[in-house]
């Protein structure tokens, strides 16, 4: 099969617009995966699906990801006069990522039997701007996922046929996989408590757990 | 009334008596009838346990019924989730009297481990009155056959009369319990005070 | 003595066991279930309520109205199956008896297989077959 890389050459002289990279991976697989920009995502996965040499007919998983707000640190070395002198200090550059909620297909051709070719959307933000377009219409088996996504992450997917929750109840409100979401604080009395139940502990049981 | 040195002693004489109360309760023991009802992984257990190397058969209890009208046990074999829990809080109700409840496994008991969970039940108890919990991830089926002649040993023990007679016996007690309603965040309520308490800790 | 009775009227009446066996036997099946409803009617309070009265009964509750209507192409369709249906019922005998039926019998026949049909070419023109 090919590799992301000729893929994306491909993909940009077929479709001038979208926006394409190509996100590496530090783990052991290094599977390398796609990143499409939202508008553009319908146009690229068309293609993937319809492309002679790829045939990606099989959409196997849809995942969500939340990557909330972070601050990411970054050692830079940056020329400064000191006493006069002319010297090297490492500085430490602060930068905030704003966060975004993403959404991962895993693409397999059964007809070509290759695979996976891994697809990723990425929303404009966590809070307004949390729509991707639904790869439904391509792959009908990503209807119940993208359902899914949208029931845990808050994912609104554009063009999908029937846009519900599906795991929590209808009246539910938040979305339960969000790192910044918090249960309702129904705390049971543990012997063993640990971490964030450690903490609830304290809260309810003060007398009883010292730590 | 009749004494159990006695009884012994007629027995050993070859002449068998018995009370109402021990005739009823042996049939009632003898023939529960369980509800063909499964939430998760522990129902695949049950299933084994009915089959015919576990043979539940052997103690009355392999008849399940596919309708609550029919049935006098409730199994209640897996995860409860919260959006399950006011159906299974309904189908209780909709069983006639008497009617008992097991709670076979981890996750029925104490929401296992997804009791930190965002969407998992913490124990069945906190809606329905549970009678015999039986632990284990899953419990084998020994265990749920062992969860059984607990509950005919209960059963055999119950009184026709008196205050501390058999809950379906008395009219003061409920037959029906509360069935949560779906709210914003949890159940609401997110637990039957009536039926469950907060453990109290004692030192 | 009452031992002594029946056996003195079975050897007159020699069939007087019967009824006596059968009124025997009903009362052996009708026993437990009086005794059933006795003990539920006097002995154990009725606990009724809202779910225990619901009519369905897989812990949903119900939504709607039983009463919903059909639309008419369902019945259509229902006498559309019928047709086949009866044609196969008497087109086997026809089958199975062809060699031996005289001519006015095949003409018969065939009479009733054409109304079948324009029955069936009737229905198709109307569109009853389409699903809507």
């Amino acid at each position: 099969m090919e590799t992301p890389e000729q893929i994306k050459a491909r993909l940009e002289a077929a479709l001038p617009s979208a926006k394409i990279d190509v996100v590496t991976n530090d783990c052991a697989a290094g599977e390398r995966s796609l990143l499409v920009d939202a508008a553009s995502g319908l146009a690229v996965a068309r293609f993937l699906r319809d492309d002679a040499q790829l045939k990606l007919d099989y959409c196997s998983n849809v995942t969500g990801i939340d990557w909330p707000d972070k601050e990411l640190t970054e050692k830079i070395k940056v020329k400064q006069i000191v006493d006069g002198v002319e010297k090297e200090v490492e500085e430490v550059k602060k930068t905030l990522r704003p966060g975004f909620l993403e959404v991962v297909y895993h693409l397999y051709s059964m007809e070509l039997k290759h695979g996976p070719v891994v697809l990723r959307l990425r929303t404009g933000n966590r809070a307004d701007q949390t729509h991707v377009p639904s790869l439904t219409p391509l792959w009908r088996g990503a209807e119940f996922q993208e359902r899914e996504v949208y029931d845990l992450y808050g994912v609104m997917f554009d063009g999908h046929p029937d846009l519900r929750r599906i795991l929590m109840w209808d009246e539910f409100e938040g979305f339960p996989m969000r790192r910044d979401y918090i249960a309702p604080d129904d705390f049971e009395y543990e012997p063993t408590p640990h971490d964030e139940v450690l903490e609830a502990a304290k809260k309810h049981y003060p007398t009883e757990v010292k730590a | 009334m009749i004494e159990a040195g006695l009884k012994n002693e007629l027995q050993k004489q070859g002449v068998y008596v018995t009370t109402l109360e021990d005739l009823y309760n042996w049939g009632r023991a003898n023939s529960v009838w369980p509800l063909t009802f499964g939430l998760a992984c522990c129902a695949i257990e049950m299933m084994a346990a009915s089959m015919a190397r576990f043979d539940l058969a052997r103690f009355g209890a392999e008849v399940f019924r596919p309708s609550p009208r029919q049935a006098d046990l409730m199994i209640v074999a897996g995860t409860v989730t919260k959006k399950m829990a006011p159906l299974v809080v309904r189908i209780y109700n909709q069983m006639p009297e008497p009617k008992y409840v097991i709670a076979m496994g981890a996750c029925a008991i104490s929401g296992g481990p997804f009791k930190q969970g965002y969407n998992v039940l913490k124990g069945v108890d906190r809606y329905l009155p549970v009678d015999v919990a039986i632990p284990g991830c899953p419990p084998r089926p020994e265990a749920l056959i062992h969860a059984i002649m607990t509950l005919q040993e209960k059963i055999l023990n119950q009184k026709l009369t008196g205050p501390d007679r058999a809950r379906h016996l008395n009219a003061d007690v409920p037959g029906e319990f509360l069935v949560p309603a779906y709210g914003k965040q949890d159940l609401e309520p997110s637990k039957n005070t009536e039926v469950w308490q907060p453990p109290a800790i004692q030192r | 003595m009452l031992v002594e009775a029946i056996l003195m009227t079975t050897t007159d009446h020699n069939y007087l066991v019967l009824p006596m066996l059968m009124v025997a036997a009903v009362g052996f099946a009708l026993t437990p279930l009086a005794a059933a409803w006795a003990w539920a009617h006097f002995f154990s309070p009725a606990k009724p309520g809202k779910d225990k009265n619901a009519i369905y009964e897989c812990g949903l509750e119900a939504k709607g109205d039983a009463w919903i209507h059909f639309r008419s192409e369902y019945y259509l369709y229902g006498i559309i199956f019928l047709v086949f249906d009866v044609e196969t019922i008497f087109l086997l005998p026809f089958a199975v008896a062809f060699t031996g039926l005289s001519v006015g019998a095949f003409v018969a026949m065939i009479i009733f297989l054409l109304l079948l049909v324009e029955g069936l070419v009737w229905a198709w023109r109307k569109g009853i077959l389409n699903w809507h």
